[in-house]
This record gives structure tokens, sequence and C-alpha cells, in this order.
């Protein structure tokens, strides 16, 4: 909601292609850098008493530890009350029975410990990260499993958020990147528990009551719901202890029933919304995939290539390097816990928004009829090569860790992976992606005034 | 709790927050070329990053912006590389590579495996001098910059109000002007221009090399040698000491756009550590730093505590202060009225705050929370090798030595409450002050077929 630009110290810093992920992270919520690494990240894996699934990498470089705790609580788990799974999550370490929203706070900073709450569509997490000098740690940890297990929701403070989210909504309607990804997303889903925006709309989220977070609440953050993910400077006895002291307060519960699977087809359709602004936004977009896909390896490799590379790409090559039409353009994959989108987008002026999508629909199918050998091996080197630098360091492992943990991934996916890219061939890439994917079906959305 | 605070939180303490311990290994060449290795062997991993200094706030009028668009044709290809091949070998390798412009540094460079690195180093050697601004690459990339420009500024009313603040300001001093530079300079650069701007900035003694990562310091020396050492040096001139004129009175904007809610910015113009020149003034840019914090490091601070979560006037608030720019700074301001609240209410909440700072001395228990987040941020950054890398090369390249950052945290902790009420006082006050306000154009989106309805099944 600020214009944060400078509170950054590196104010006005600009990059060559950082487009791509913001936007993908704006778009989905989800963790998109799904490939793997080299066969180094030994994963713990166990459960606690009451059934919470534990992952543990033991890093101990530095003296810090990240801890998440996450739930099959996110927006898809909305019902009909739109933005309560997100409103729940921002509560989240604002209240418990022995603290108030300012001990809370200052028990963390006091330590320098960062706490944060999050929601996407398809989870809530909570994370920690902190010193591990004994005497830090321990208090961090005590004020951690206080509010993971036993938040409370003061009407009070909800109804001072829901403020701050009513006008961080109203200002989404003015911002046009915000504007097509709420209207793709329902094109895409409709009524699927998918098709609402994560943190609701200006219409549902007055509705929602103190009572109805301490009930959502209740219900998913539950000890067989909940998963925690641990990496840093503690052994594994420390990190057993540590994974029963957060989820010891949370009742035992159930897992919620799996979701609804969207319906996979859909009529192609053009949703032009106008709107005054110098550029036209864009996405070509239909529904994809969900984590555990056997094509995946094939659907990946093949997006590096047509858009998910920056430099390396068709899209970029042809959309900006040929015809300097664009800044950014990119496409991914966004596998979920049920089918998540594919997508292509770009921004433009406004001038040349048809000539775009003309030239993203051409770089599509000529992608789909084949692509030179040389490219392929380009792309797979690329990938393969890179894989030491997707894991070298605490966030990015936590990120893989709770990925593989949230998804029911197997625990070897991290070397698996590789040698699925390796082993992938262009028969496989053509096959898998005209299986998946259906440029005469697919859904586009321009908000702008496009020419 | 506002995540997307605490992230932005997170990036503007990871530069401060750092105390003992770097060992940063420094090395120079014959031609002049700075070189810094930082050694993290956690991973099979290096970053590799060059730093020239020169960026907008070296530019002159008419064409503001050019050191940005210099950065984008880097990659258009050299005396003995085609347009984007540079790319296409980093790739090739495994590598992530970019590069970005700031006001005082143009930086480039590539995360790869540490058995790749002279590799890179070959590259990015190269185009170091021998970089070929071709007539026709260079107008397709030009509009790509203007794209640039679009998504970033003319789209999003709270960044142009940002610029325009910038302006008005900085009167006559280079913050004046955007690091993208203005629409209309972009249009009108030539090939011409960026290949001056090239001859002018780009060699060896104008640069600094860092690299962070599974390395031995004198290996990194070795290579270092072989591939920049043949890199003759340029005769660089330095910048004209361009300094900001005194402000005189208060200085207010009004913009308008398409916003839904109002914001403010204020800013008064402030020292660091580089404009500071004796150890007297170099303490105020802790005290600075300090009063930052206080007001803004996390979410215990003053700005979130009072007005976010006290009196509830703001929906959003925040500070900044980068006590490591080149020149003269400003330290901000920044707020988003709640619902029912004017501009005008949610400025007189900010600058309570500063009153509050001129007239009472900050607590022991405040002070400590700062330099617990200081202490912790330090440790935490490590963790990023590109994060460490970023530190030492933005130090080096505005004329502070590398170990500032090994004397930061005790250098905190000599601020005193007294310090920091005294630079309250000195530079807070309302004849320095510039205000800027966003205020809606009453623009919406308009309704269409895709419409929203409440509660749907499930």
């Amino acid at each position: 909601m600020l214009n944060n630009k400078w509170m950054g110290c590196f104010s006005e810093i600009m990059t060559k292609v950082c487009a791509k992920s913001m936007m993908a992270v704006a778009i989905t919520g989800v963790l998109l850098c799904s490939t793997a690494a080299s066969a180094k990240v030994d994963i713990q894996h166990w459960q606690t008493q009451d059934g919470s699934r534990v992952f543990f990498v033991h890093a101990p470089q530095l003296p810090m530890v990240d801890v998440e705790v996450r739930f099959d609580a996110g927006s898809a788990r909305d019902g009909q009350h739109w933005g309560q799974a997100s409103l729940t999550a921002a509560l989240i370490g604002t209240s418990t029975a022995q603290m108030n929203e300012e001990q809370i706070s200052s028990a963390f900073n006091h330590l320098g410990a960062q706490f944060s709450s999050d929601a996407d569509r398809d989870s809530a997490s909570i994370h920690l990260r902190s010193l591990t000098r004994p005497a830090i740690l321990k208090s961090a940890l005590s004020t951690f499993s206080q509010v993971v297990s036993g938040s409370k929701f003061q009407p009070a403070i909800l109804e001072r958020e829901r403020n701050r989210l009513m006008i961080a909504l109203k200002q989404r309607s003015v911002q046009p990147s915000a504007i097509l990804s709420k209207h793709l997303w329902h094109d895409l889903y409709g009524n699927h528990p998918y098709g609402h925006p994560v943190d609701g709309t200006l219409e549902t989220v007055p509705k929602i009551s103190a009572k109805m977070l301490e009930a959502f609440y209740q219900r998913y953050y539950v000890a067989r719901n909940a998963q925690v993910s641990i990496v840093g400077n503690v052994t594994l006895s420390q990190a057993k202890k540590i994974a029963e002291q957060v989820t010891s307060g949370l009742p035992v519960g159930q897992k919620p029933a799996p979701l609804p699977s969207p319906a996979l087809t859909h009529q192609a359709k053009k949703d032009v919304i106008p709107f005054k602004s110098t550029q036209t936004y864009y996405a070509l977009s239909q529904i994809g995939i969900q984590r555990g896909e056997p094509d995946y390896a094939a659907l990946f490799v093949g997006n590096h290539l047509l858009g998910g590379s920056g430099f390396g790409s068709l899209l970029m090559e042809n959309v900006r390097e040929k015809r300097g039409l664009v800044y950014s353009v990119y496409s991914y994959f966004a596998p979920m816990k049920v089918s998540g989108p594919f997508l292509i987008g770009l921004s433009t002026k406004n001038a040349t928004a048809k000539e775009a999508d003309q030239v993203v629909r051409q770089t599509l199918e000529a992608f789909l009829e084949g692509f030179s050998d040389s490219k392929l091996q380009a792309i797979k080197d690329n990938l393969i090569g890179g894989f030491p630098l997707r894991m070298d360091n605490n966030s990015k492992i936590l990120g893989y860790i709770s990925m593989i943990g949230f998804y029911h991934l197997p625990l070897d996916y991290l070397e698996w992976f590789p040698k699925q890219i390796a082993a992938v061939s262009k028969e496989d890439i053509l096959k898998a992606w005209r299986k998946h994917v259906h440029p005469d079906k697919m859904v586009m959305v321009m908000v702008g005034q496009p020419k | 709790m506002s995540v997307a605070i605490r992230l932005a939180m997170f990036a503007c303490v990871l530069l401060f927050g750092f105390s003992a311990q770097a060992q940063v290994s420094s090395f120079k060449l014959k031609n002049g070329l700075n070189i810094l290795v930082k050694e993290d062997h956690r991973a099979p991993v290096v970053v590799q990053q060059v730093w020239y200094r020169v960026g907008s706030n070296y530019e002159e009028n008419g064409k503001t912006g050019i050191s940005h668009m210099l950065e984008h044709m880097m990659f258009k290809g050299t005396k003995t590389l085609k347009p984007g091949e540079f790319s296409k070998i980093v790739a090739k390798l495994g590598g992530q590579e970019n590069a970005f412009t700031s006001s005082d540094y143009t930086v480039y460079y590539q995360v790869i495996g540490k058995q790749h690195l002279a590799e890179v180093m070959k590259l990015e050697a190269d185009r170091m001098r021998n970089l070929v601004i071709d007539d026709k690459e260079f107008q397709k990339e030009r509009d790509v910059v203007t794209e640039e420009r679009r998504w970033r500024v003319e789209d999003k009313p709270e960044s142009r109000l940002y610029e325009q603040f910038n302006a008005m300001a900085f009167l006559n001093s280079p913050p004046h002007h955007p690091t993208i530079g203005w629409m209309n300079d972009i249009r009108h650069y030539t090939a011409e221009d960026l290949r001056r701007w090239y001859r002018k900035w780009y060699a060896p003694n104008n640069a600094t090399l860092v690299v962070v990562g599974d390395v031995d310091p004198k290996q990194v020396l070795k290579l270092a040698e072989k591939y920049y050492g043949p890199n003759q040096p340029e005769a660089i001139s330095p910048p004209k000491p361009q300094v900001e004129i005194p402000q005189q009175g208060e200085r207010r904007l009004i913009l308008k756009g398409a916003t839904k809610s109002p914001t403010v910015m204020m800013g008064v113009h402030v020292p660091t550590l580089v404009t500071a020149k004796t150890a007297k003034a170099r303490q105020e840019v802790y005290a600075l730093t300090v009063l930052n914090s206080l007001l803004d490091g996390d979410d215990s601070s003053r700005l979130t505590k009072d007005l976010v979560r006290g009196t509830k006037q703001l929906a959003d608030a925040g500070a900044g202060y980068d006590g490591t720019d080149r020149l003269q700074t400003l330290f901000m301001l920044e707020g988003t009225p709640s619902a029912g609240v004017t501009t005008d209410q949610a400025e007189q909440a900010l600058w309570q705050e500063i009153t509050r700072l001129q007239k009472e001395p900050v607590s022991e228990q405040e002070l400590k929370r700062v330099l617990a987040q200081a202490e912790a941020q330090y440790v935490y950054h490590q963790d990023s090798i590109q994060a460490q890398a970023m530190i030492v090369g933005s130090l080096v390249s505005v004329g502070l030595p590398a170990d500032t950052v090994d004397h930061w945290v005790e250098n905190l902790r000599k601020v005193t409450p007294q310090e920091v009420q005294a630079v309250a006082q000195k530079y807070f006050s309302k004849d320095k002050l510039t205000v800027g306000v966003l205020l809606p154009n009453g623009q919406k989106a308009k309704p269409t077929s895709g419409k929203f309805h409440a509660g749907g099944i499930r």
C-alpha cells in the first residue's frame, strides 16, 4: 500500500527484467521457482505427536534459523466470506490470551526476530526468523508458539485492519495490473474457490466478523492440517523439540476435504476493460496443471523456452528484442493444489497492444509446431547448470521444503526433478504442450485503451 | 500485520544493519580497477558484480536517464559478440544475470556456478572497453526504455508524485531528475550520445569488481589480472561539485491522478556520510539513521505504533533515509490517511512525531531495540551472497571505505538520546520542508462484462 520506493535504500533502482517475478507473484501468489537442485540438500521428515508433518534441513553455517508453519487455509477455503482467510492470517500475531498487540511486536522486535503471516489461494503461512543464540531463540520461540496456537481475534483490531484493507482494495480498483488480475482469475475460474481475489472484495470484506475469523482459525489452524518447515543452525533433536513446541497448542483437528477440480475446458474469450492508462496491460491465459502433474517436467522445460527464462526465451526475443514493444514479457505455469493457471503476460503502449497480442499468439503457435534442437539444448543447459543457484541459501531451501511438503512431492524431488529435465526430449515437450495448451480456447484480458 | 511493509523495512535495514566481522579482501590492479572479494563457502556458487561510478547524478540536463539507457545497450554486442550473445552465453552456463542503474552507480552482475567465474570475467572485461552501439539496435532499445518508463512511472500516480516531489526538493542539483530520465529526453537520445557517454565513464579506473562466493581471493585476483588487466584506463574527469542551494521556505506540490486514496510525502535535506566532512558531522548521520529506525525500523516503531495502531489516523506510514548517498539527500516521511482523515491531518500527525522527537529524548529501551535489530540484520543479510556484494559495492562506489560496514553497529551504539534530539531539532523545520500531496482525479475503471458478485457457491 505504501509507496515503498524510497523506503528501500537503493531508491530508484532500474532492472532490466525484474518485472517478471513481480507480476508472477502478484497474480498467483504461489511459489513459482519450481525446479530443483543438486543432490546436496538433506531433508529430514517426521510427524509430531498430533500429526503435523515436519520438514527440516540442518544449515549450521550462519547463527540463525527459519521456522515456518503452513496450513491448508488459503482463500480457496473462504466459502462465501471472501477475504476471511486473508484477514485471519493478517490478525495472527495481534493478540493472544496472555499478550496484547504491542507486547507481541515488542517481544519479537527487541530480539531482532522477524515475524510475518500471510495467505495465498492454497495456504496460510506463519514465519519466524531468529538468531540461534540460546536466550534469544528460546524467547522468540516462546512468543511464536503462543501466537501460532493461541491467537485471538479482537473486534477493534479487525475493524482497523478492515479499514486499511478497504483502502487498499479501493486503490486496486484503479491499478491496471490489479484490475487485470482480478478479471483473469474470475474469467478462468468463475465460481470455483480460486475464482475470487485472495483479499476479498469491497462488497465481501465489510461483512466479515471477528467470530468468523475465530471459527476459521479453529477449523483450519489445527495440527493435522499443519506443516512445519525448519532450516538453520539447530540440531535434529532441537528441531524435533521446536516442531512439537510450536504445534502442541493446536487442536488436533482434521484436514479439510480436497478442493474441487475446476472445469478444465472453456471457450475462447476476450475481456477488454477500458481504462485511461498509457499502456495496455495484457494476459493470455488458460487453466493449466496441478502440482504433481506427470507432464510437469516437459511443460516446465518448454515454458523456459517459450517465455520463462527472460532473455533466453522466444517471447522476449520476438516481442522485445526484435520489435521493441515491451519492457517485460513472460509466461508461466502456476501449478497449485488443483489446476492453476498458465499465463502469458506483458504491458505495452496502447498503440501497439493489438500488434503485441498478434506476436504473442504467433510465437505460441510456432512454438507448438516445433523449435530447434540447439535452443532446447541451451535451455536444458541453463536449467541443469543453474541448479546450485536455486538453493544456495536458507531462504530458498525453506521455500523448497515447504513446497515439497505442502504439495506432497517426493522427498527426493530436488534430485529427481533435474534428472527429469535432462531426460526430456523435444517430442515429450511437444506432446505435453499440445495436450495441455490450447491457443484457440484461451482467455485474453486487456486493461487500457488498446488500439 | 502487513508483510509488504515488513519486507520494505527489511530491504532498508538490510543495508544499515551490519556490524564487524566482514572479511573483505581488497586489491587494486595497475590499470586502476578496484577489486573486493568476500568468501562464502556455503554453496558452490559465486556472484560477480562490476560497479561503474556513473549514474543519473552524473548526468546533464537534456540527456537525463542516459546512464540507464547505456545499461540497456551493454547487452547489445561488442567487437566480438553479437547483440544478445552475452546473455545467451551466461544462460548456457546456468547463470543468472542482470544489471541496474541508480543515482550514483551502474551495476552488472552474474550469479553462476563457481567453475564458470573465469568465463563471465572474460565477458564482463570485454564489454568494459569494447562495446559496439549499432544505430538500429539502439532505436529498438530506446523504444523498450520508453515502455519501461510507462510501466514504472506514467501509469503509477505514486511514482509520478515521487518524481515531481524530487524535482521540487532539488532545484539545482542532480537528484532533481529521475534515474530513468524524463520521457522527452529519452526520445531524443542519439546513438552518438550513448557512445560518448560510454567512452567517458566505462574504464577500469572508474570501476569496482566485487566477487562473493565459494572462491579463494588470490585466485580471483589472478583471474582478474588475466581478464581485466589488459583493459586500458581512461582520463576520467570527476563530475562538478554540484551542491543544492539552501531551502528558504516551505515548498508544496499537489498532484491529481488515478488514485482512490490520497497520500502525502514530506522531506527535509540532510547530510550523508559522504557529504559530512568532520567526525562530528558524521556522527549526525548515525543519529539520523537511529532516528529513522525509531520512526520506521520495525512494527514497534513510532509511526506504525502511534499513527496506524494508536490514533488510527493513518492506514500506512513510513520514513526513509539513506546515509550512504553520494550527494546531499532527503529524510522522507510518508503517509496514507485512513478513511475520513484529510491529507492535512495526516501531515500534521506525521509532523507531530517529529515534534515529539525534538522535545523528548528517546528512552534507552527504544535504542536497545534499534541496536538489537541492527545486529540481527547483520547476520540475516549474510544469507544472500547478492546482498553481501551489494553492500560493499555500493559503499565503495560512492567513495566510502569498504570497512564502513565493519563499524556500523558500533557507530550506532555511540549515538545518545541527546544527539537524536539534536538532529531532530537541527534538520526538521517547517521552513526547510517539501510537501507532496496526491489527490484523486475521479477516474474509475468502467464496469464490464466480468462482474463480481459476492457469495457464489461453497
